[in-house]
C-alpha cells in the first residue's frame, strides 16, 4: 500500500513540525490580515506546512517513490554528541579541554580511527586554534578557567 | 567625468601608500583564511581585531577592516566547493554546483572560476560605487516597506526555482524555512514566539546556526554514511585552473551576477544575501539544459561568486554616501569609522574625501591581491583534499564549534548547531533540499517585518503593495516567474495522469 | 607525590582563591557590551576602555553579547565570577527600562550589581523627516495633534533607546502615532532619510551626520544645554516642552560580590578616562555627554539606577509593551 517509504517519512515529518508549532504558538493573539499579531503568521505557516506532509503522505501511498533508507546511530550521536559537548565545556573548562573532548568523541564515529595518533592530533589541533583564534586574533573564548584562570 | 578621474587619482595615491597597501594584503590574507574557516565570519572577526586597528589612521584602518570583509566572500566559497560546508552564508548557494564539481575532478576549475568571477565582480562594483555610488543611494532610499516585500516576495518565487526536484517538496521546505525564521521575539509587540521558553531563541535562529548545522554537520554525517562516494573528491586534481572555453561559458552569468548582486547589495537588511540566490535560479532558467544545475555547471559556481562578492562591494555604498549602514558587517564600520573619529553620514564624501576614494581604490587593489592570493592557494587546497578523512572530519567539526561560538559568545549556539544539523541529516533522509528552506528562512524575516511596517504605514490598506509603482512592479514579475515555475510540474504531472 | 599534590594545591589556591585585589588585574578583564559591536554602547565602551587599559596595565578585552534588548548580555555578566575580570556596560534600557519591558528578567539593576561609574552619555534627539512641513517643536506638537490619524513614528524595536524614549514622548504630547517597528537602527534611520516615516526620537551619535547633512530635521535635543555638536539646535525647554529629559546614559557595572577595593580601581580608572584629552575629544565629537566629577561616583551611580527604574516603570507598563 505504501509505495514510497521516503516519502511517508517525509510527510509525517512536516506534520510532526506542524503540530509542533501549533502548540507552542497556541497563545499568541492572531489579529486580522490587516492588523496581524504576532500568531498569524506562524500559525499560517505551520498550517501550510501541516497540508505540504499530507499531500506528501498522499502521493506516497499514490505513486512510487524511493524507499526511506535506515538511519544510521554512531555518527549522528557520536558527532552531534562530540559538538554538544564542546558547547558544555567550553566556557567551563574552556577551549584547552573542550577541543580534544569534541575531536575525540567525533573520532569514534569513524571506523578508521587510530587512537594514538587521533589523541596527538587533538593536542596539536587544540594547541594550533588557541594560537590562531585565542592568541592571534583576540577572540575572546575562554582558554582553561580551572586551571589558569581565564 | 573629470572630476571622477580627479578623485580616483586622489584615491589611488592613498591607497598604494606603502602602509595602506600593506594593512590592505594583511584584510585581504586575514579575510581569507577566516573565510576558509567554517562558521568563522567577517563580524566576529573584524570585532576581534578592531582594537588592533587603534594605533592606525582611520583611512588605513578602514581599508585593512574592508579587505576582511570581501576577502572572506573569497575564503568561502573554498570550503563552499572543496568540503560542501559554506564557510560563508552567502557560499551557500556555491556548495550546490561548486562542490559537485570537486567530485569530478574539477575542483582546480571551479576554485579558479570562483576566484575569477568574484575578481570581475569586484571590478565592476569599484567602478560602480565610484561613479554611480550617490544616484544609487538614492535609488535604494526609494525601497520603503512595501516595495521591499514585494522584492522578497519575488525572490519567493526564485526560490520554487531553485529546487532540483520535487516541487512540493521544494515548497514545503521554503515553507519550514519561512516557520523557522518567525522564531524569537515579535518585533511589534515583543512577545515571544515559538521560543519553547528558552531565552537563547529570543532572538531567532541565526542564519550562521542553521547554515552550518543543515550543511556542515549534517555533510559530515553524510560522508561517514558513505565512504565510497566521498573518497571521489580526492582521486584526480585535474587542470587547476579553468580553460578558456571553460571562462568563455562564464562570461554571461559573471555579467548578470554582478548586475543582480551589486544591486541586492545596497537594500539595506541583508539585501546582498539573496543575490546568489536570485543569480543561481536566473541562470538555471536561462541555460539551454537546466538539468545541468546541480551536477557540476559551471554557470552555477560563476554566477553566484559574482553576485555575492559585488554585493560585499555596494554594501558600501549605503555606509560611504549616506552613513546608514545596510547590514551587520557595514553597522561595524560604522564603529570603527566613529571610534577613530570620522563619523559616517552624507558628508564623508565632501570632508575627508582621502579616506572615501582611498577606500574605494584600495576595494580594487584588494580585489586584485585576492586574486593574486587565491590562485596559487588552489593548489595548496586541493592538495589538503588528501588528508585522510579520519583527521579532517574532527578538525572541521572543532572548526565549526569555534567558529559558531565566536558569533555571539554563546554556547547555546553550538548545541543550536547541533539540533540543525541533527534535521540536516534528516531532511537528507527524507530527500528534502537545504537551500530552499535557507532561502525562506533568509527571506521569512524581512518579509513579514516589511509587510507588517508596510500595513502600519498605510493605516491597514492593501492596496498600498498596488498603488506604489515600484511595488506593483514586483509584484508582477513575481508572479509571472511563478506561474513560469509551476507551469512545467503541471504539465508534467497532467502527461502522467493521461499515460494513467 | 606529596611534594606534587602540595604544589598543585598552591598553584589552585593562588588561581582558583578569588581575586588578588592588591595586585589587580594580572591578566586582561573581560568587558561585556550587551549590543552588537559597532552600536553607542559599544563605541563608548571601546573607546574609554582603551585608555582605562593603560591605567590599569591590562588589556580589557570586549565581548559582545548581543540580545533580547541587551538583557542577555548583561545576565550573563551578573552571573560572572564577582572577581573583577569581568565588567560590563549597561545603558538606560538594560538598567532603566528593562524591569519594565522585560517580566521574566533575571537580574535586578538595582541590586545584583556592583556599580562602578557613569560612562559617557547620548542625548536623545526628537528628529523628522525632511519633508514634514513643522520646522520647530511647536509646530510639530500641533501637527502632531492635527493629524493623529496619520502620523507615523520609527522606532528600532521594543526595547531600544529609540522605543522608550519615544513612548515617553508621545505620552507627554498625547498623541498615539502608529508605531513602525524596524530591526535596529540602521533600517529605521533609512526609512526615516528616505521620507518613508515621519518622525522618531534616537541617540545623537546615530544622527548627528544627518543633521549635519541636511537630509533629516531636528526639533530638539532633549538635555539641559545645548550639545557642542549641534548648535543650532534648541534644547526641549527652550523649544517648549521642558518635561522631555532624557538621556541614554551609559554605565559600568561589575557583578554583585565584587571587592570593593577592585571596584575602586575600576572607577578611578574611568575616571581619568573620562579626564584624559583625547578620550573625551572622541566622546564630544560623538555628541557624547560626560558626567562631571559628582557624578562619577559609583555611589551616585546606585542611586541614579534606582531613580531611572523608578521613572521608567510606570510609563512603559501604562503602554503595555511587554519584551519577554
Amino acid at each position: 500500500m505504501i509505495r514510497s517509504s521516503q516519502d511517508v517519512g517525509a510527510g509525517v515529518f512536516l506534520i510532526a513540525l506542524a503540530v509542533i508549532a501549533l502548540w507552542q504558538g497556541a497563545g499568541l493573539a492572531t489579529g486580522t490580515w490587516s492588523q496581524m499579531g504576532p500568531g498569524m503568521l506562524p500559525r499560517t505557516l505551520a498550517i501550510i506546512t501541516g497540508l505540504c506532509g499530507i499531500a506528501l503522505v498522499v502521493s506516497a501511498l499514490m505513486s512510487d517513490g524511493a524507499r526511506l533508507e535506515r538511519w544510521s546511530l554512531r555518527g549522528p550521536i557520536l558527532i552531534l554528541g562530540a559538538a554538544v559537548a564542546f558547547g558544555l565545556t567550553v566556557r567551563p573548562l574552556g577551549l584547552a579541554a573542550a577541543g580534544p573532548i569534541a575531536i575525540i568523541i567525533s573520532a569514534f564515529a569513524s571506523a578508521e580511527t587510530r587512537w594514538g595518533e587521533t589523541l596527538l592530533f587533538s593536542l596539536v589541533m587544540t594547541g594550533l586554534c588557541l594560537g590562531l583564534f585565542k592568541y592571534a586574533l583576540g577572540l575572546p573564548i575562554p582558554v582553561a578557567p580551572w586551571l589558569i584562570g581565564y | 567625468m573629470e572630476d571622477l578621474l580627479g578623485n580616483l587619482a586622489l584615491g589611488f595615491a592613498t591607497a598604494f601608500s606603502v602602509q595602506n597597501l600593506l594593512l590592505c594584503f594583511i584584510g585581504c590574507l586575514v579575510g581569507t583564511l577566516i573565510g576558509v574557516l567554517p562558521g568563522v565570519g567577517p563580524i566576529a572577526t573584524i570585532a576581534m581585531l578592531l582594537p588592533l586597528t587603534f594605533k592606525v589612521d582611520p583611512t588605513g584602518a578602514l581599508i585593512m577592516l574592508a579587505g576582511i570583509y570581501y576577502g572572506a566572500q573569497y575564503g568561502g566559497s573554498t570550503t563552499a566547493i572543496l568540503v560542501n560546508i559554506p564557510g560563508e552564508a552567502t557560499s551557500v548557494v556555491t556548495t550546490l554546483d561548486g562542490h559537485q564539481m570537486a567530485r569530478q575532478g574539477r575542483a582546480g576549475i571551479a576554485l579558479g572560476t570562483a576566484a575569477i568571477a568574484s575578481f570581475f565582480a569586484g571590478t565592476v562594483a569599484t567602478v560602480i560605487i565610484a561613479a554611480l555610488g550617490a544616484p544609487l543611494t538614492k535609488l535604494a532610499l526609494l525601497f520603503g516597506p512595501a516595495e521591499y516585500f514585494s522584492l522578497m516576495l519575488l525572490g519567493l518565487a526564485f526560490a520554487v526555482v531553485l529546487a532540483r526536484g520535487s516541487v512540493l517538496k521544494a515548497v514545503s521546505m521554503i515553507v519550514v524555512g519561512l516557520l523557522l525564521s518567525t522564531v524569537g521575539l515579535d518585533l511589534e509587540t515583543g512577545e515571544e514566539r515559538l521560543t519553547f521558553g528558552l531565552q537563547d531563541l529570543s532572538d531567532g535562529v541565526d542564519f550562521a546556526v542553521l547554515a552550518m548545522g543543515i550543511f556542515g554537520f549534517a555533510e559530515i554525517l553524510r560522508n561517514l554514511e558513505s565512504p565510497e562516494t566521498r573518497d571521489v573528491v580526492r582521486g584526480t586534481i585535474g587542470r587547476l585552473l579553468p580553460s578558456a572555453t571553460d571562462l568563455k561559458q562564464c562570461v554571461g552569468p559573471v555579467v548578470r551576477g554582478t548586475s543582480i548582486g551589486g544591486l541586492l547589495g545596497i537594500l539595506p537588511g541583508n539585501g546582498a544575501v539573496l543575490g546568489p540566490f536570485a543569480s543561481y535560479t536566473l541562470e538555471k532558467k536561462l541555460a539551454r539544459d537546466p538539468s545541468r544545475f546541480g551536477r557540476g555547471a559551471i554557470e552555477g559556481v560563476a554566477g553566484p561568486e559574482s553576485a555575492n562578492n559585488a554585493g560585499a562591494q555596494t554594501a558600501f555604498i549605503p555606509l560611504l554616501t549616506l552613513g546608514i549602514p545596510p547590514n551587520a558587517v557595514m553597522a561595524l564600520m560604522v564603529g570603527a569609522m566613529t571610534i577613530h573619529g570620522v563619523i559616517p553620514g552624507p558628508q564623508v564624501m565632501t570632508k575627508s574625501p582621502t579616506l572615501f576614494w582611498g577606500m574605494i581604490a584600495s576595494m580594487w587593489i584588494g580585489n586584485l591581491m585576492l586574486l593574486i592570493i587565491n590562485l596559487p592557494l588552489i593548489g595548496l587546497w586541493v592538495r589538503l583534499l588528501k588528508v585522510p578523512y579520519r583527521l579532517m572530519f574532527p578538525t572541521i567539526l572543532l572548526f565549526c564549534c569555534i567558529g559558531i561560538y565566536s558569533i555571539n559568545n554563546n554556547p547555546a549556539d553550538v548545541l543550536f548547531t547541533a539540533f540543525f544539523g541533527l534535521a540536516g541529516y534528516g531532511l537528507y533522509k527524507f530527500d528534502f533540499e537545504p537551500a530552499p528552506m535557507l532561502l525562506g528562512f533568509v527571506l521569512g524575516k524581512l518579509l513579514e517585518e516589511k509587510f507588517r511596517q508596510a500595513l502600519v504605514l498605510s493605516r491597514g490598506s492593501f492596496m498600498t503593495f498596488v498603488e506604489r509603482p515600484v511595488s506593483a512592479g514586483l509584484l508582477i514579475i513575481a508572479l509571472l516567474i511563478m506561474v513560469v515555475a509551476v507551469l512545467p510540474a503541471i504539465r508534467k504531472s497532467r502527461e502522467q495522469a493521461f499515460q494513467e | 607525590m606529596t611534594r606534587v599534590l602540595i604544589a598543585l594545591a598552591a598553584v589552585f589556591g593562588l588561581t582558583a582563591g578569588g581575586a588578588d585585589a592588591q595586585n589587580y588585574p594580572t591578566r586582561p578583564i573581560t568587558a561585556i557590551v550587551p549590543f552588537a559591536a559597532g552600536g553607542p554602547t559599544d563605541v563608548v565602551t571601546r573607546i574609554v576602555g582603551e585608555h582605562m587599559a593603560k591605567t590599569l596595565g591590562q588589556q580589557i578585552v570586549v565581548e559582545n553579547v548581543a540580545g533580547a534588548g541587551g538583557t542577555t548580555g548583561i545576565t550573563r555578566g551578573a552571573q560572572a565570577k564577582p572577581d573583577g575580570y569581568t565588567i560590563m556596560t549597561g545603558h538606560m534600557g538594560t538598567h532603566g527600562a528593562a524591569p519594565a519591558l522585560y517580566p521574566n528578567l533575571k537580574y535586578d539593576p538595582t541590586k545584583d550589581f556592583e556599580p562602578i561609574g557613569l560612562a559617557a552619555g547620548t542625548p536623545i534627539l526628537i528628529v523628522a523627516k525632511k519633508a514634514l512641513p513643522p520646522n520647530n517643536l511647536k509646530e510639530f506638537v500641533a501637527y502632531a495633534k492635527a493629524n493623529e490619524k496619520t502620523i507615523n513614528q520609527a522606532h528600532a524595536g521594543v526595547g531600544s533607546v529609540s522605543f522608550t524614549t519615544c513612548t515617553l514622548l508621545n505620552s507627554q504630547l498625547g498623541i498615539k502615532p502608529a508605531q513602525v517597528a524596524y530591526r535596529g537602527t540602521g533600517p529605521s534611520l533609512n526609512d526615516l532619510v528616505g521620507g518613508q516615516v515621519d518622525f522618531m526620537c534616537d541617540q545623537i551619535v546615530n544622527l548627528v551626520e544627518q543633521i549635519k547633512a541636511g537630509s533629516i530635521k531636528a526639533y530638539a535635543i532633549a538635555m539641559p544645554e545645548r550639545s557642542p555638536a549641534l548648535p543650532d539646535v534648541p534644547t526641549t525647554t527652550e523649544a517648549g516642552l521642558p518635561d522631555f529629559q532624557v538621556s541614554a546614559w551609559n554605565a559600568m557595572f561589575a557583578p554583585k560580590g565584587t571587592p570593593r577595593e577592585i571596584v575602586a580601581k575600576l572607577n578611578d580608572a574611568l575616571d581619568k578616562a573620562l579626564d584624559d584629552a583625547t578620550t573625551r575629544k572622541r566622546l564630544l565629537d560623538l555628541g557624547g555627554v560626560i558626567p562631571d566629577k559628582n557624578g562619577r561616583t559609583g555611589a551616585y551611580l546606585a542611586d541614579f539606577v534606582k531613580a531611572e527604574v523608578a521613572r521608567w516603570t510606570p510609563i512603559l507598563k501604562a503602554t503595555g509593551a511587554v519584551g519577554n
